[in-house]
């Protein structure tokens, strides 16, 4: 750390940076619906739906000789290109019946890292029909249930699909980046997960510092000046399920049910009294399952929530800063990928959801969603500028082009409490860099 | 609106089998007033089919002719025309068609037809005779029909003393004209064709002399056989001997099974008709590509070893059949349209169908791999099935079409519909059990109707449910290597490959008999049905269990194939038995005779080998070569060959002992059976008394090895050793020294340790089984509570869940709290729905229940509220029973789970406790817990009791719904919404336990859900499955409920 400041004896004062906030979460929030009895084949309609439209638009580009059909109008040895929702058939895949009909083994299973199995098979499906696709083009681990794909193939004697190219979505249309002349910053941070035993409450208060100009030099302070917003990606608090099984709690489980809460109410109210602050629900936080996971209420956070810097969003997230446009997850779509299928880092898989123009593939069919009807609001219209999950094992970041020029820096965030690590990003330029709060100096 | 329909499901393969007179199709069917349950297999006494012979006429069995023209005028239609090519089987090559090679095939079916005798290959006889018919499949794939002739019904009587051979002719004439007399109306010629003396022996009794002479009566037709033999049994006057009445011999096999006999033809082997042996048909009748006739003595049979041990490609029809039907009646050919029929042909060995189609009434959108059928009328599709099928199947449909004796009515959908129930056979019963594993779907009959009723979209939906439908049999299949075991079991047995199917045990094994009694130029009479079903023998020992806990390994000594053994080792058979009297007649040296514990004496081998001792050897030794090739066998078909022919020996090994002992079978013989297990016994005792003798304290052995429960054929040692090693190693010198003690081959064996091991009472325990000290196996488990049907899931789950806590984690006080946590669960409302659920077959209405039953009560309760979903005869009904006025009847108190979970209504906790959970609990934790019925079942967990408000009870109507505190019920006003003042603090925690809620409920939904859409197959379209027999069918509806209740809770807290 530079300390030449502090030998001045006086403290230069900043004002912290403003930037133009709008949230853009309203589409990912279920409140107020009512459950009326529906089921999942309609969100796959919905979702067929606007990829078709997309997929059809861009056929005509990219093989304009030949037909559309669909799956049922297939015909033997014909050339044609077909557009459906991928269902890929895995052997290992968890399957709820198996509680029932398995005898419990005595040995107790090896839970695998993922559900991968060579004999794994891809089947397009569009409304009425299904086909079993061929062909070494097609590598079933890169795919997963419920991506929507054009397949350029015929049909072959067997009744398979053997599939000869394929086109994908591809990258969303962006509006025109929007240009900046001076630095500020957006801070990223997820997996906190207070109450667990690997919480470190110094480490969490060091970010806190920081971010609140406790901490460091001229420089340093200038440069957290220029924070505009702090994002907690998911996984606040951890929530101990063992005391909540239905009786009514002994004052000892109420204490160890809230207390965790309330500690980081405290660091909140510290954070949210300086900069704003959204903060997003992960699997582990006090909040519903499925996605999109709903707000976490307000009354959990008594003291934060008093200021009107203080968001509770949803997750998805999605936002505008200063005309930048922000999404991300707390991270549960990408975790399901790697289940379902494999790609060399998180960051590729994160890629190709924008590339399948989607941001939960696997939802419903193996991440738990609202069963919505008239939308699929995980259908990725616009491409955003920044594009982050939470939740990962470590920091990884890049920055994409799509073929439209479009810019995306694509972030993943590591869990705090393990790596001490948040995700500084300066909209200037776009670029990002880490901020170390490790207590372990080595590293 | 129409309801109601069946669904049958049936397989066939590839030759038509006799017409079963059994109707197996799915549900039973009063119906056709034939409701014929199968008969239980593998017991004792179990009732046989009659052995009968039916004549079936040729011309009978033709179609009319006007109905085989529909047919062809149909297949002139050129789409389906191009469509039946397809299906063609492989051209016939040249030297085929010319007649010039081998007609070398797999033959799957034997039946006989009398017509009239051939002519050609028999210049001297006329008249009508028995020809049979065999049916198969060559190495290319051509079907096969081959007519022969010239075998002809006959079975032995003993000859009276003083009869001479002049006194023959005498007989025969007499005999004749009583045969006339009984059989007027018979137009045959000559109903005794020959009388001739042979040389024979009879198998029962040990006889010192070499042969008797026997009358061998060659009849004219199968049937006769039994006409003649009633004849000859009442007695008959002979001229010079005056009245005599015969026992027969032999009088009572089949004439199929006689003439495979006499060829040495087994079930499912290779058949080779030489070249310039056999003629092409004049006429043919079937729709084989190779039809000829040929004399019986020009066949030959290859013995299924080597080369001859493959299997035909041939192929496997399964099919499923959907009919409209009406509401609340199981649906009837007469008035219920079949619409749909969905076919997939598979070649044997092969994974996939070759051909999948579904002929459908009315149109039908298209499905890919699929070919889609369509006809405007009902008579269209089943002439186009049968047709379709003519030239799919080797097999004869139209000809194996044979008239059942109780349908007399023959328009043209009756009959095509009878020949669909005819295809159905017991695969399709015994595959019923495994279909709720392989994850069914179910669509309920209103919705049949519904989906036919619609257009061509909902018309092909339902065309998939039908496609899927005809699958699930051939995967069953292909899973359970049913075809594998079955030809196996045809071969090692001899007999065909359809009495597996359609009859029991003990024809296997009088198939053997007879096959060895002809090499030993012995007769088997006809004694059969003499016993009342009465007489018993004392049956195996099991040696007093001492119940208990053990945490000390126990040693299992089993004696391999033990029955077996004591018949070969004491030579005991039908041959070798010696009756009192003979005994004292004979004289023989004591040192040459047996006396078994069970005071039978036989003699031993020196003497007379018996038959039965060397049926076993063949079979065991065949066995240990299977066993020893299968270890061999490197492709998986191979294997899965030899594995079913080791295992249809064992089978067939151990049915033996059983077939002596079937006082209604087909020769039982007591005395050998009751021998067996006095043996048994004693070898039992025997080893309890060795072991305990010898490793004792005084031995040198650190502990008294004690004998704590023995069973027909092991017997469990506690050697008090505490490792497992250790008692392994007893173990196997125990298994050596005592084995010196008994004759060969009785052998005793030392295969697993129990560790520890759970006794409850005889023929019930627990264990971890060891076979090597490192590891164990897997947890065994006998009698104890598992997958019951009328036992609920929560019964399973629990046993399980306590035997894994007692016996792997060693936890019993684990296992006691999970009992606890679990009753109290059950007491506070708490525990799953599906997990409550029991099911039972509805197999007669309401009125035809002696007693009254829950399941028929309810079904009668459910018809009144809904004629149209209300369960019919033939379905499973599921219920609950719940909580009702003080003193009704259980049967009373049953109640619908859907109708439960709808309406809240209160389930019977109590009822459960003690009717259900109760006893199979205490069984498992009396042995380890001293007052298991106080802890379990008494304590302070079972004091909070919940039960929930239903929802349609009269005075709910008169309730006025008002918000209460979301954390003490209290009641709160409007603008409170969630909390009362004095709960307002503990917000942050009763929303965590609101919304924490909410998430479980979400997970189970989601999980729930994409599983049944999974099992559709489809992500597009709505999941229609009704099927409860699904485990989650009840869950994924409560998920839903939920769901809707748990959106509405946190609407409450306002955001």
């Amino acid at each position: 750390m530079d300390g030449a400041t502090i030998e001045d004896g006086e403290m230069k004062l900043f004002e912290r940076k403003q930037a133009i906030y709008k949230s853009l979460d309203e589409k990912y929030l279920v409140h107020g619906q009512r459950y009326k009895g529906q089921q999942y084949s309609q969100i796959y309609f919905a979702r067929l739906h606007h990829l078709r439209n997309l997929l059809h638009s861009l056929v005509t580009k990219w093989k304009p000789h030949l037909e559309v059909i669909t799956v049922l109008g297939l015909e033997e040895s014909k050339e044609c290109v077909i557009v459906g929702t991928i269902y890929k058939h895995m052997k290992l895949k968890p399957c709820i019946l198996d509680e029932y009909s398995k005898e419990r083994t005595a040995v107790p299973l090896v839970k695998p890292h993922n559900f991968l199995h060579p004999d794994d098979q891809l089947i397009l499906e569009d409304e009425i029909g299904r086909v079993k696709l061929r062909g070494s083009l097609l590598n079933p681990t890169d795919f997963v249930t419920g991506i929507g794909l054009a397949l350029h193939g015929m049909k072959t004697i067997e009744g398979d699909f053997l599939v000869q190219d394929l086109l994908e979505a591809g990258f969303p249309p962006q509006t025109k980046l929007p240009r900046l002349g001076e630095d500020k910053y957006v801070v990223f941070v997820s997996g906190l997960n207070v109450g667990s035993n690997i919480f470190n409450p110094l480490q969490f208060q060091l970010f806190v510092d920081h971010v609140t100009g406790h901490l460091g030099g001229e420089n340093e302070q200038k440069m957290t000046s220029q924070i505009v917003r702090v994002v907690i990606a998911g996984n606040s608090v951890i929530i101990p399920h063992s005391v909540l099984n239905g009786q009514a709690l002994t004052p000892e489980d109420q204490r160890k049910l809230t207390e965790p809460i309330k500690e980081v109410d405290i660091l909140l109210t510290q954070l949210a009294a300086a900069v704003p602050l959204d903060i997003m629900p992960g699997p582990t936080d006090p909040a519903n399952s499925f996605l999109p996971q709903q707000p976490l209420h307000r009354c959990l956070f008594p003291g934060a929530s008093a200021y009107n810097t203080f968001f509770s969003c949803t997750n998805p997230h999605q936002f505008e800063l200063d005309g930048f446009q922000f999404l991300g997850t707390s991270g549960q779509n990408i975790d399901d990928l790697d289940k379902y299928s494999s790609a060399q880092t998180k960051l590729e898989f994160v890629e190709r959801t924008l590339r399948w123009r989607h941001l939960a593939p696997t939802a419903p069919n193996t991440l738990g969603c609202y069963p919505f009807t008239e939308k699929d609001p995980f259908f990725i219209e616009n491409c955003p500028n920044v594009y982050f999950v939470g939740n990962q094992d470590k920091y990884e970041t890049a920055l994409l082009h799509g073929p439209e020029e479009q810019q995306v820096r694509l972030v993943c965030i590591p869990r705090f409490s393990e790596s001490g690590v948040a995700v500084m990003l300066n909209l200037r330029d776009l670029n990002c860099h880490a901020l170390n709060f490790s207590a372990d100096l080595d590293s | 609106m129409t309801a109601g329909s069946v669904k049958r499901r049936g397989l066939a393969a590839e030759a038509p089998p006799k017409p079963s007179k059994r109707f197996q199709s799915g549900p039973t069917a009063p119906g056709n007033g034939n409701p014929n349950p199968s008969p239980p297999l593998n017991v004792i006494n179990e009732m046989e089919d009659d052995l009968m012979d039916e004549d079936i006429f040729l011309e009978e069995t033709l179609l009319k002719y006007e109905e085989d023209e529909e047919a062809l005028r149909l297949a002139e239609d050129e789409a389906l025309a191009s469509r039946l090519s397809k299906w063609k089987r492989p051209a016939l090559s040249p030297s085929y068609l010319s007649s010039s090679m081998n007609i070398l095939f797999q033959q799957l079916e034997i039946d006989y037809v009398i017509g009239e005798s051939n002519k050609e290959l028999l210049p001297m006889s006329s008249g009508p005779a028995a020809i049979l018919r065999i049916f198969g499949v060559t190495k290319e794939g051509h079907s096969v029909c081959c007519y022969v002739h010239g075998f002809e019904p006959y079975f032995y009587v003993s000859c009276p003393a003083g009869m001479s051979p002049d006194d023959i002719s005498g007989f025969h004439q007499t005999l004749e004209v009583r045969m006339r007399e009984s059989n007027r109306s018979s137009s045959v010629p000559r109903f005794v064709k020959r009388v001739e003396m042979v040389q024979k022996k009879s198998i029962m009794y040990y006889q010192q002399h070499e042969a008797q002479p026997f009358l061998k009566i060659v009849v004219a037709l199968p049937t006769m056989v039994a006409s003649c033999r009633g004849i000859l049994e009442r007695g008959i006057q002979i001229e010079g001997l005056g009245s005599k009445n015969f026992l027969t011999y032999e009088s009572n096999v089949l004439f199929t099974l006689r003439f495979m006999i006499d060829c040495d033809i087994v079930g499912g082997n290779w058949i080779d008709v030489p070249a310039g042996k056999y003629k092409n048909t004049k006429a043919s009748i079937s729709y084989c590509q190779l039809e000829v006739d040929c004399l019986y003595s020009d066949l030959i049979s290859h013995v299924p070893e080597g080369e001859f041990s493959k299997m035909a490609p041939f192929r496997i029809l399964s099919f499923d059949i959907e009919c409209a039907g009406r509401k609340g009646l199981f649906p009837e050919p007469t008035h219920d349209p079949v619409i749909q029929i969905a076919n997939l042909v598979t070649l044997q060995g092969e994974g996939q169908p070759f051909i999948r189609n579904v002929m459908t009434l009315k149109s039908c959108s298209s499905i890919v791999g699929v070919d889609v059928m369509s006809f405007d009328k009902e008579k269209d599709i089943l002439l186009a099935w049968r047709r379709a099928e003519a030239l799919k199947i080797s097999g004869f449909p139209i000809l194996g079409r044979v008239r059942n004796s109780r349908v007399r009515v023959r328009d043209t959908t009756f009959s095509s519909r009878q020949y669909g129930i005819r295809e159905s056979k017991d695969i399709t019963i015994e595959g019923r059990v495994q279909f709720d594993l392989l994850q069914k779907e179910d669509v309920h009959h209103s919705i049949i109707s519904d989906l036919q009723n619609g257009n061509s979209e909902t018309r092909r939906r339902l065309a998939v449910y039908c496609l899927k439908d005809a699958y699930l049999p051939q995967r069953l299949l292909d899973k359970l290597m049913y075809i594998y075991n079955y030809v196996e079991m045809a071969r090692v047995t001899g007999v065909p490959i359809s009495f597996l199917l359609a009859r029991g045990q003990s024809i296997k094994v009088l198939s053997q008999l007879l096959r060895k009694a002809k090499q030993k130029n012995l007769v088997i009479p006809n004694i059969k049905g003499q016993g009342s079903g009465q007489e018993t023998f004392e049956g195996a020992t099991v040696l007093e269990a001492k119940t208990g806990f053990y945490e000390k390994p126990i040693a299992t000594l089993d004696f391999a194939s033990l029955y077996p053994s004591i018949m070969m080792a004491y030579n005991l058979c039908y041959c070798t038995l010696l009756t009192p009297e003979n005994a004292r007649q004979m004289n023989l040296p004591a040192e040459s005779i047996n006396r078994t514990p069970s005071g039978d004496s036989f003699v031993k081998s020196e003497l007379q080998k018996g038959i039965l001792p060397e049926i076993l050897e063949e079979l065991l030794a065949a066995r240990k070569r299977a066993k020893a090739d299968l270890k061999e066998a490197k492709n998986p078909f191979e294997k899965a060959v030899l594995d079913g022919r080791q295992l249809a020996l064992k089978i067939s090994a151990n049915s033996v002992y059983g077939f002596t002992g079937a006082t209604i079978g087909q020769l039982p013989c007591l005395e050998i059976s009751s021998s067996v297990t006095s043996y048994g016994r004693q070898m039992i005792e025997h080893t309890k008394k060795l072991v305990e003798e010898r490793f004792t304290t005084l031995a040198d052995y650190e502990h008294n090895a004690q004998v704590i429960y023995g069973d027909t054929d092991s017997v469990m040692v506690q050697f008090g050793v505490s490792t497992v090693e250790a008692a392994m190693k007893l173990g196997k010198e125990a298994a050596e020294y005592i084995s010196g003690t008994f004759r060969k081959p009785i052998k005793l064996e030392f295969e697993k340790v129990y560790y520890p091991y759970l006794l409850i009472s005889k023929k019930r325990y627990a264990g971890l089984y060891w076979s090597n000290p490192n590891k164990f196996d897997k947890m065994d488990t006998k009698g104890i509570e598992t997958v019951r049907r009328d036992n609920c899931l929560l019964v399973k789950n629990l046993v399980t869940e306590c035997l894994h806590k007692i016996l792997i984690d060693r936890d019993v006080s684990g296992a006691v709290q999970y009992v606890k946590n679990t009753v109290s669960d059950l007491l506070m409302s708490r525990v799953d729905l599906s997990l409550l659920v029991i099911t039972k077959g509805l197999t007669k209405t309401g009125d035809d229940y002696a007693v009254k039953a829950a399941h028929v009560e309810l079904a009668e309760r459910m018809r009144k509220r809904d004629a149209a979903t209300a369960p019919n005869v033939g379905d499973r009904v599921p219920y609950v029973i719940i909580k009702a006025a003080k003193g009704a009847k259980a049967y009373e108190r049953s109640e619908d789970p859907i109708y439960v979970l709808e309406n809240n209504i209160p389930i019977d906790s109590q009822y459960y406790l003690e009717n259900q959970l109760q006893k199979p609990l205490l069984r498992i934790f009396e042995p380890i817990l001293k007052n298991a019925q106080q802890e379990l079942f008494k304590g302070k967990h079972t004091r909070n009791l919940k039960n929930s408000t239903p929802s349609n009870s009269g005075i709910m109507k008169f309730a006025k719904k008002q918000l209460s505190c979301l954390g003490c019920k209290a009641l709160i006003s409007e603008a409170d919404r969630t909390l009362c003042t004095h709960c307002k603090g503990r917000e942050a925690e009763l929303y965590c336990k609101t919304v924490a809620n909410v998430a479980e409920l979400e997970v189970l939904f989601g999980r729930l859900w994409t599983q049944c859409q999974e099992c559709q197959g489809s992500l597009h379209q709505d999941v229609l499955c009704t099927s409860r027999d699904c485990p989650i069918f009840y869950r994924r509806k409560k998920a839903q409920k939920d769901m809707a209740e748990a959106m509405m809770q946190l609407d409450r807290w306002e955001f």
